[in-house]
């Protein structure tokens, strides 16, 4: 399997050493020499000089006879345009390009449509919006990810010290809480993940996921006591296309909402643009603008500007003032350990959204999504049950699978299932599964569900 | 500056003015009244002249009208308008003084609707007929008229439009401002015929009802009756008149869109909610007010009367159908700010206009704003869109100016013996276009009599109420005569 992939740059460098070591054959093309070498030292890839939107090198690429090409340059124009060329010179090319200025992703059927024929638009930008967002939706989660396109959510939450669940097993929880449909995944206590049995016991200090259908989830988060004060002051630091997506979705009178840029012209463009939105011009680390505009005060501030460092330095001074959650932006991946240690609350990575997008829309097997929590200790799996594999038509008490792997729930036509030991798993669930990481392989041989790519 | 070529355009306008009273004429010949002579002396004398200017300075046409001398065209332009309109009073001994005619002439042009007529039964109907007429070119605008009919002007055509039509910003509703022009008196035509209609429905003649729809269309005000709108003393008439000067309160560019079939274009304009809002409450409180002091018997008449004095006043018509002077102060004091608001821009309403009342506030509001947070960034937006600095400071000038203006011109009038409340009354009615004020040019008074150097200052003042000061005054700069 051959697979093109346009740009070197951090996405593009991440990707092409994932593939390459699922034994993939893949060509990058990057204009920039110093790139081509970073990634040719650091992957077993074939590397092109030139641009990815020249038909001449495309052809040089082999685009003839690739399978995917992926556009994931900095430019939206050239990832289109190369796209549009691939279209021209091989048909059955599939096209995924990473996408992120309005002007197009406003349009995206005109770009997945007739000539261009991009299949999947990744647009990293939109995705830490919406991440941030569903952030935002419940007070007090530490993580929310999403499964069966949207339908069912895992949720990481600290429990307050007046829960009426501490002190709880697992296996009294229905007792304690009412007949809710709802599984405890995992627990994270002293910095170390938990992925529970039934005798375990919820503790004070525990940060608690949980599964459910997002229908179920306020009813859920009622009854488990938390109650955190809805966010509504919420400042962003940074107003380029990130913090500019965020202000707009937060345009509204549920949010008193300002955003921070340090370049004039910007704040006068962001202005223009936005309605309620309080903007600000000055610099996110300076300590005199972030008290005059009481930061002490926010609900939420969101460091999103291109620079990680003055991101986490906004975030510790807002935290140190009083501030009650922060979240930052990272684009260097080593940076991404330290984050929890210093006290940031969330992270926030477009590049590795980016990466993990392409990842699962490649990884088309039968495994659909994966989603790690915990720092990667635990990964989810999304998966639909084949006919002959071994889960099918037994109860899921009866399941080989490993110790510290289960079922969440399962997805069957428009419903949610949170199963019970006895429940049994037809074809064509759509199943949710929580697994240590070093059981993952057990587990994917238990659904029969190798990484197969298309 | 090119003079010749300003009066070589002037010429074309006059021309065109001259044209127009074949209209009463027919009227004249049609009643057999005595203002036959008079409107076929005053016809070609005006059209001579406007045609001895244009064809005198054919040779000077070329190029394009420069800013300057567009200004130039409008402000001249009206004032050669008011006072060949004025020829057909004279020649009808309507008015003992030269001075009497061209106010009458130009309130009518400038839709102010301020008369020195004293029995306005007793003149002749073509006389009447002429007054109206002259209400309804002036109220779309004579410029906005030649654009669309005279071929040649549309180049450079927008510095003549931007001089005459009323607001901070005029819209272009086309690429070409001829086809602008043209669809904003179909609009205004198109409304004119309805209205005409429907008063006929209520027992109008066509005479009547043509007369009242050129006031209510133009919000202008001239009557047929000594007493208004009043004389026909009909709930039917009232109404209809109410809505069809709201209607002209209202930007003719969302009527265009309107009757294009987009009608959320106006529902979501913030100048026309703030509008309709502004009149909705206005006429609540004078309906409770009104109705308190019991001066109607029911509910129904005070909703009645007030919704049409509001309307009237707000829109600067200036019909009555009620003594407001009799109502309680507070109604007079909601009625004597509604005369500094004035209609949307865009529309036929004089006054500051809703959009600069507006923008006034926001930008105030945005002063405030910025002492709160020191380092915001902000615009003043109407709705989605933003305004740009230029536009606000024009605004500004403007309030200033008008302010300015309103205030020496009533103490013009207050030194040729005007008593003060009626002094400033007059002045503010003039340079908002509205007609009527309190005191002695109260709604159930005129203007026959003030002193002349007084009517002669609130004629000037019309005109620059009309023009929005700035195409009138800048003649008086002398920045402006340099070369």
């Amino acid at each position: 399997m051959r697979i093109i992939i346009v740009g070197a740059g951090e996405v593009g460098f991440h990707i092409s050493r994932r593939l390459a070591v699922e034994n993939k054959e893949v060509i990058v093309i990057d204009r920039s020499a110093d790139a081509l070498k970073r990634v040719a030292e650091a992957t077993d890839v074939k590397t092109i000089k030139g641009s990815g939107s020249s038909p001449g090198v495309l052809q040089e690429a082999g685009v003839k006879g690739a399978d995917i090409l992926l556009a994931v340059t900095d430019s939206d124009e050239i990832n289109i345009l190369s796209c549009y060329f691939a279209n021209q010179l091989s048909k059955d090319i599939t096209k995924l390009a990473r996408i992120r200025h309005r002007d197009y992703t406003d349009y995206a059927n005109l770009v997945r449509e007739g000539a261009i024929g991009i299949k999947k638009i990744i647009n990293p930008d939109q995705e830490v919006v919406d991440s941030i967002l569903r952030l935002m939706s419940v007070p007090g989660a530490v993580e929310i990810n999403e499964f069966a396109q949207g339908k069912i959510r895992l949720i990481g939450v600290n429990l307050p010290p007046d829960s009426p669940v501490i002190g709880t097993k697992l296996l009294n929880l229905r007792d304690r809480i009412g007949d809710v449909p709802v599984v405890i995944a995992a627990i994270v206590r002293d910095d170390e993940l938990i992925i529970p049995s039934g005798v375990d016991e919820i503790r004070k200090g525990d940060v608690v996921y949980f599964a459910c259908d997002i229908r179920d989830q306020d009813d859920i988060i009622d009854r488990l006591g938390i109650k955190y004060e809805p966010i509504k002051k919420v400042m962003i630091v940074g107003g380029g296309n990130i913090g500019y997506q965020l202000a707009k979705a937060l345009d509204n009178k549920h949010f008193h909402t300002r955003l921070l840029d340090n370049d004039p012209e910007r704040c006068q463009y962001l202005s223009e643009q936005l309605d309620r939105p309080i903007i600000l011009q000055g610099d996110g680390t300076d300590q005199e603008v972030l008290r005059e505009e009481n930061i002490g005060d926010m609900d939420m501030v969101i460091a999103v500007t291109g620079d990680e460092e003055t991101n986490i330095l906004t975030c510790l001074l807002a935290k140190s003032l009083g501030a009650r959650s922060t979240t930052t932006r990272i684009n260097n991946f080593a940076y991404m350990p330290l984050i929890d240690p210093i006290g940031i609350d969330h992270l926030v990575c477009p590049r590795l959204s980016a990466i993990n997008s392409l990842l699962h829309f490649i990884r088309r097997g039968q495994v659909i999504s994966t989603a790690s929590i915990k720092a990667d200790e635990a990964e989810v799996l999304e998966a639909i049950a084949q006919e002959k594999s071994d889960v099918v038509g037994k109860p899921i008490m009866e399941l080989d699978f490993p110790r510290g792997s289960l079922v969440l729930c399962f997805q069957r036509g428009h419903d949610v299932i949170i199963p019970r030991g006895d429940t049994v798993i037809e074809p064509g669930d759509r199943l949710v599964i929580l697994s240590a990481r070093n059981n993952i392989s057990k587990v994917e041989k238990a659904l029969d569900a190798k990484m197969e790519f298309i | 500056m090119r003079w010749q070529f300003v009066l070589h355009i002037i010429g074309a306008l006059s021309a065109c003015v001259g044209l127009t009273m074949l209209w009463p004429l027919m009227w004249a010949v049609w009643y057999g009244d005595p203002g036959v002579m008079p409107f076929i002396v005053s016809a070609i004398i005006t059209v001579a002249s406007g045609a001895a200017l244009f064809f005198g300075f054919a040779r000077s046409r070329k190029g394009v009208v420069s800013h300057r001398e567009g200004m130039a065209i409008v402000a001249l332009g009206w004032l050669a308008a008011g006072i060949f309109g004025g020829l057909p009073f004279l020649f009808a001994d309507t008015f003992p003084t030269f001075i009497d005619c061209v106010f009458e002439s130009l309130s009518g042009f400038t839709t102010t609707g301020a008369s020195v007529m004293t029995d306005i039964e007793a003149a002749p109907r073509s006389i009447l007929f002429w007054r109206s007429l002259t209400h309804w070119l002036g109220g779309m605008g004579i410029i906005v008229l030649s654009l669309a009919i005279l071929p040649f002007l549309g180049v450079g055509g927008m510095q003549l439009y931007k001089a005459e039509v009323p607001g901070p910003v005029p819209d272009k509703l086309k690429p070409r401002i001829k086809d602008t022009a043209m669809v904003l008196w179909k609009v205004y035509l198109v409304f004119s015929v309805i209205e005409t209609i429907l008063l006929m429905f209520g027992g109008m003649d066509l005479f009547d009802a043509l007369c009242h729809t050129f006031g209510t269309m133009a919000t202008g005000g001239f009557s047929t009756k000594n007493v208004s709108v009043a004389a026909f003393d009909s709930a039917y008439i009232d109404y209809v008149i109410t809505v069809f000067m709201l209607i002209a309160g209202i930007n003719f560019s969302l009527h265009y869109l309107l009757l294009k079939g987009r009608p959320k274009v106006m529902l979501r304009d913030p100048e026309f909610r703030v509008f309709l809002g502004l009149f909705l409450i206005f006429c609540t409180v004078l309906t409770v007010s009104v109705y308190m002091a019991n001066h109607y018997d029911t509910t129904a008449d005070a909703v009645r009367f007030t919704s049409f004095q509001v309307a009237s006043i707000l829109t600067t018509t200036g019909f009555a159908t009620a003594d407001y002077e009799l109502w309680p102060a507070l109604c007079q004091g909601i009625l004597l700010f509604c005369m500094f608001v004035g209609g949307c821009a865009g529309s036929t309403g004089g006054g500051m206009k809703v959009m600069r009342i507006m923008l006034l506030l926001k930008q105030s509001y945005q002063e405030l704003f910025r002492l709160i947070h020191p380092r915001a960034v902000s615009k003043v937006k109407m709705g989605k869109t933003v305004v740009p600095d230029d536009v606000i400071r024009g605004v500004w000038g403007f309030f200033i100016l008008w302010i300015g203006l309103f205030v020496l011109a009533a103490f013009v009038v207050a030194s040729t013996g005007v008593d003060v409340v009626s002094s400033f009354a007059a002045s503010l009615a003039c340079i908002g276009n509205i007609g009527p004020g309190i005191g002695s040019v109260g709604p159930t008074d005129n203007y026959a009599h003030l002193p002349e150097l007084a009517k002669a200052s609130l004629t000037l003042c019309m005109v620059l109420g009309r023009l929005e000061i700035y195409t009138v005054i800048i003649l008086f700069v002398p920045e402006f005569w340099r070369k």
